[in-house]
Order: structure tokens, then sequence, then C-alpha cells
């Protein structure tokens, strides 16, 4: 087996044979990340208003579907309701202390089966359990941790509360989000999470980023677009003002 | 079909894609969608061009501290508990996953599409260990029931029409299904969401890995890479060593350019980012993670012709606008990389004898080298690399000594002179109508595919000197 001394000693013996190589350099970094989001966050202040709307036209144009929740208090009704025209009744939903609202306590009595995550640390019985509900889920609501603009992407952090599968497995996806989470371009991402990487411990428990851009999609046979092969079929965004 | 079986010359696997009437029509279909769809997408997007130039400028930066990024990317996917193999070679990479299937009781493996996998021969590796492996994009699910290989390293399947793909299905799954793609993309839904759930191990390639945070990057439309990484309890990702950059700022250069090469959308529907195995408090996740850094013949081109290459996204953007691929499709180059840049791939991985005959698959057009993202210059390299086929007496010996003898005389003027002379005579009983149609010996291969203007009467040395004489 070749050991990692072996192998990084092959390529240092290649390196130091090459010649007139040209000038590069990788991308200068933010020295100070947490202060640069921070600013970054400051600016979307003034304007997030133009950033929601480029994110909604991004969004439909990848076959996403835009909502408006005047509060949070709406989103539960919202969701009734997405689920009802879809002839759901199985919702599975991050904790509502990630996600900033209870569904189970508000469609629990309309006749819905909501499942959410819990915000403990799982124990390992409840893994086998969570991964049968999420697997037989219709609906799958979650928060969104950034909503950018230029591409209409849905981007969010996996970890306590959180589970990876909630915007996967259901043939419906929710994401719930507001103003804060809003950029405008994929420079900003590369900001944020260069802060977020810079001191995990703070916002960050979990091992997987997804950004999302739109409903899984293959247009493997005979180039013909088809929706929904792996991942969500329906992917919707509810913004939420006031936030 | 264009089954010529695999081992058969470049020229009769060639002949055989284009007298396949599906095929071309398939072929012509695909590439030109591509191409209109990356351009498109480019056309709206002003800062692409300096984003290209910036993406090759980080390729190129993290090539020269190559093996300082890859102990950076090691160190951090260890310290969050994950597992770094060095492979030196293919075999080597396959043995490392083969013992992990057999320490772990490894009876099924869910993949997502890598093309660092098709390198090593990995599925024929783990059936024969015994261990059922089930690629999960539709594509590659599709080529994995026909027993094939894919022909597009981003649309496997574009050489299969949708009645193929129903008789395909309704034979190996049972059932009969019609012959329309939605109907046949829900059955595989289906199917594969039972293997997801069952499999105990999902394995990847990378698209990026990220040195600074250990992250380690997948591209997927169709969601089967988030699926392979979350189910299983295991996630083995096989990533050729050359794949690392050094940030996330850098990784958003990246994200900018490779779909919109690819399939012309500004992001994959997925763009996956993980960072080792399942961290505390999270309900799911594997519980191992294993990188498995692939050399394989790359480091030697670190310093060789063909360093370039090492900088290619795999995003196939290269095939579609090339003249030759456009003929002839994937499978006729016999090898995992098709198209232009799948030439040079070849012969890094293989040796440039294992290329003879590509290396004159192109037309040296130029096409490649102005829609690579990172503008890989593969026609120059194509140049080099058959010109290290004549000085290393790969090439056949007819061909070296013709061309050696055309050069001799071209470089000097009184022998081309007198060249033209003799040329002009030997010609004489095959000119027809100013051209020549129909050559003997080894020269009619030249002629059975196009004419060949003759000799002129005069040769414009021949009619200066006239003209200028008072």
């Amino acid at each position: 087996m070749t050991t990692r001394a072996a192998f990084l000693d092959d390529i240092r013996r290649e390196m130091a044979k090459t010649r007139g190589l040209f000038e590069a350099s990788t991308s200068p970094r933010p020295a100070a990340p947490q202060e640069a989001a921070e600013a970054v966050r400051r600016e979307m202040l003034e304007r997030w208003p133009q950033a929601l709307e480029r994110f909604r036209e991004e969004f439909e144009r990848v076959a996403g579907v835009f909502h408006r929740a005047p509060s949070l208090e709406a989103v539960p009704a919202l969701i009734g309701e997405i689920a009802r025209e879809r002839q759901a009744k199985r919702i599975l939903s991050w904790s509502p202390e990630a996600l900033g609202v209870d569904l189970g306590a508000r469609l629990g009595g309309e006749g819905f089966v909501v499942t959410s995550a819990p915000d403990a640390d799982p124990p390992e019985s409840e893994r086998a359990r969570h991964r049968e509900e999420a697997a037989a889920a219709e609906i799958g609501v979650t928060g969104a941790d950034w909503a950018l603009g230029e591409t209409g992407t849905l981007i969010l952090v996996s970890g306590r509360g959180r589970p990876r599968s909630t915007s996967l497995l259901p043939a419906t996806h929710v994401a719930v989000f507001g103003a804060p989470q809003l950029l405008e371009s994929l420079e900003q991402v590369g900001l944020m999470l260069e802060a977020l990487h810079a001191d995990p411990s703070a916002t960050m428990s979990g091992a997987v980023i997804n950004f999302i851009t739109g409903p899984s999609r293959t247009a493997d046979i005979e180039l013909t677009l088809t929706r929904g092969v792996h991942g969500p079929k329906d992917v919707h965004a509810v913004f939420v003002e006031g936030r | 079909m264009s089954e010529t079986s695999p081992g058969a010359p470049f020229a009769a696997r060639a002949r055989g894609a284009l007298k396949d009437a599906y095929l071309q029509e398939a072929l012509g279909i695909a590439t030109t969608k591509f191409i209109g769809l990356r351009r498109e997408s480019f056309e709206d997007f002003p800062q692409g061009d300096a984003l290209r130039d910036r993406a090759r400028a980080i390729k190129e930066a993290t090539l020269q501290q190559l093996d300082r990024h890859l102990e950076r990317l090691a160190d951090n996917i260890e310290r969050l508990g994950g597992r770094v193999h060095w492979a030196a070679t293919g075999e080597e990479a396959r043995d490392i996953i083969l013992r992990l299937c057999r320490d772990k009781g490894v009876r099924m493996a869910v993949k997502s599409k890598s093309m660092a996998t098709e390198e090593i021969e990995l599925n024929e590796a783990l059936e024969h260990a015994g261990v059922k492996p089930v690629e999960t994009d539709l594509g590659e699910y599709i080529i994995q029931l026909a027993h094939e290989k894919p022909s597009h390293i981003i649309a496997p399947a574009i050489h299969k029409t949708k009645g193929q793909v129903a008789d395909l299905f309704s034979q190996e799954l049972g059932g009969h299904f019609e012959a329309d793609p939605e109907v046949l993309t829900k059955v595989a839904r289906v199917e594969l969401r039972q293997k997801f759930l069952e499999a105990d191990m999902g394995i990847t390639g990378a698209n990026f890995a990220v040195a600074e945070t250990g992250t380690v990057v997948l591209v997927t439309n169709e969601g089967n890479g988030r699926m392979v990484t979350s189910l299983p309890r295991i996630h083995v990702a096989v990533m050729g060593m050359e794949k690392v950059i050094p940030s996330m700022t850098d990784l958003m250069v990246f994200l900018a350019i490779l779909a919109r090469s690819a399939t012309g959308q500004k992001l994959s529907s997925y763009t996956t980012l993980v960072r080792g195995p399942r961290q505390p408090g999270e309900m799911e996740g594997p519980e191992e993670f294993h990188l498995i850094l692939m050399d394989n013949g790359r480091t030697r081109q670190i310093a060789g012709t063909l360093r370039e290459a090492l900088y290619c996204l795999r995003c196939g953007a290269c095939l579609n606008v090339c003249p030759v691929y456009r003929q002839i499709g994937g499978h006729a180059y016999g090898h995992t990389y098709p198209g232009p840049i799948g030439i040079l791939l070849t012969a890094m991985l293989k040796g440039a004898p294992s290329v003879k005959e590509l290396a004159h698959a192109s037309s040296l057009c130029g096409a490649c080298k102005d829609v690579c993202p990172v503008r890989i210059d593969i026609p120059r390299m194509l140049v080099e690399l058959r010109e290290r086929l004549d000085t290393e007496k790969i090439a056949p010996w007819t061909e070296r000594l013709l061309f050696g003898m055309a050069r001799r005389i071209m470089m000097r003027p009184s022998w081309f002179r007198r060249g033209a002379s003799v040329a002009r005579l030997a010609q004489k009983p095959f000119v027809r109508h100013g051209r020549l149609r129909a050559l003997p010996l080894f020269f009619g291969k030249w002629t059975a595919t196009r004419d060949l203007p003759a000799v002129a009467e005069k040769t414009f040395s021949e009619r200066w000197r006239e003209l200028r004489r008072p």
C-alpha cells in the first residue's frame, strides 16, 4: 500500500522538475471572514428587496414555486394548503427551533401527520424510525440558511434538528426563509462559507451543505427534461415578510 | 448499434459508428443542443470570460503547490473523523475499496456518477468480489443494465432511444413499460429508491475537494449524489488528486462556470458539500467517510507535456463541439474518457502508445480550446503527442518514412522544385479534372476519403520567374 509520505514524495519529485510555469495565484481570501460576512449582511439590509426579486425570477425559471407569507404565523396554513393541493397527508419537518415554527402543533389537528426532527441529539433507536418516516413523507419542510438571487438557489446547512433528507426524500420540498437570508452573488456565498468554516462551532454542526437550484431533474433519456428523478419533483420557496 | 468490438482498430470502430444511422442522428441532436445551451448561458453572463481566466489561474496555482494542498485536505478530513487513502495506481484504489467492503460486510453499493470509478473499472471488480454495484444516475443505470459503457461524460446514454430503454427496463426489471421518458424515469425512481435505502455503502467521485475546509464537492442534477452520501452507513469518495482546490472562495469561481459549460444551467440542481462522516447531533449521514486520493499516472504529467490536462473539470463541453466526436460518438474512442480531452487523459493514464491512432482523431480546429472553461490548449498537446509518437518511434514506419522524406524535400528549395516536376510526371495517370481521386499504395489512404488537388502545370515560383522577366 502506498503511504501518504511516498505519495507526496512522488509529487514533490515531479514538481521539482517543472520549468517555465506561468505565474498564477489562487483567489484572495478575506483576512477577517467574520467581519467581511458582517459587512455583506449590513449591505444586504438595504439591498434585499432587489435580491428577492431576482431570486423569485431565477427560482421560477428553474421551475420553483414562489410564495410570500405575511408572517411566520401564516406559514403553517400555507403549508397545509400546499399539502392539500397534492392530497398529501404526511409532512416531515425540521425541528420547530430550526424552522422557527411548530408545524405539528398547528397542522396536527387538521388531519395531517406531522413529524418534526428532534432538537436534541438523536438516540440510536430514533434514527431508523426517522428514516422510515422520511421515506414515507410526501412533503418536506425546511428552513434555508441563504437564498441566492443570482441563480435562484436555496442553501441549506445540515445539523442538529436539520436532517439532510427532509429536502430530498419527499416528492415536494418547501423551504421557508426571510430577508436576512438573501444574498445576491456567488461571491457573497463564498464569503459566508469562509466565515462559517472559520468558526464552525458557532453556526454549524452538520457535515453537509446543499445548494438546491430547482427540482431534481434529468435529461438522460433522449434529452427529454423530466423532473423528480430521485429528489423532489416540486420545490416551493416561502418568503416570510418582516423577519 | 455501433458496438464494433472495443478491441478493433480505431478506424474500424469509427466506421461502425459512421454507419449507425440512429447514433448519427442522436449525436447530432444532442451535441447541437448542448452547444446552444452553453452559448446562451454565457451570452448573458459578461463576467464569464474573466471567471474562466481566474479558474485557469487557480488550477495552475494549485498545481504549483499540489503537495501542500493535498496535505491540508487530508489533515482536515482526518480532523473531522474521515479517513484518507493514498492510491498510486487504479489497482490500488480498487483494492482499498474491496478491502473496505470485505471488512465491513458490504453486500450492495450504490454509486453516483463518477468518471474516476469508470477509470478504474470498479464495477467489474466489485461484482467479481460478490458486491453488487448499483449505478444510480439514470443514464449510468441504463448503461449498466445494458452492460455497455458511457458514451458521453455528462450524458452517458445519449446513444440510446426511449424505445430501447423501455425494452431494456421491461426485460431487466420485469413488466411492460411504455416508451415515454416520464414513465421510464418514474420506474427508475421507484426501483432505485429501494436500493438507496438498502445499500451498505455509497460510492461517489468528487468534482472538487476544498483543502482549507476538508470538503468534498459533488455536482448532480438528479439528487442521487445526495442520496448516496446521506443514506448508506459508509461513504467512499474516489478522486483524482488534481481535483483539490484551495478555498471556498475558489470553489465559487468554478461553480459559476461549471454547469454553464456542461448543460447551460446557472448551477446544477444540486451542489453538495460534504465534510467527513455524520457529525454529532446529526440524524442522518454515514458513520464512516473515506476519501481515496488517486494518482494513476497523473503525477508523471506534473512536469510532463500533458500538464494542462490536469486542469480538466470533466464538463464535456469539448466533446460537443469536436467535429470528430460529433461524427463518431464516445464508444469509438475505445477508452473511458472520450473526445478531445479524452485522448489526452487516456495518454496520461495509459501512456502515449495507447493513443497512437487517437492522437490523429482531431482536425486541430481549436473549437475545444475555445469552449473549455479553463482554456486547456488541447490542440497544442495533441500536436506534441503526435511529435512524441514520431520521435519515440511509436507511429507506423511507413508514416515516419514518408513524412521524413517530405520534410527533407521541403527544407531544400532545389529538391522541392525538382520534386514538383517529378510529381507532375508521376501524377499523370491519376489526374481527373485537376484532382487526384484515387492513388495506389498507402497514398490511397488519403484519397479514400478526400481528393487531393493535382500539382499545377506551373508552380507559383515558376510563374513568378516568368512574370518578372521583362
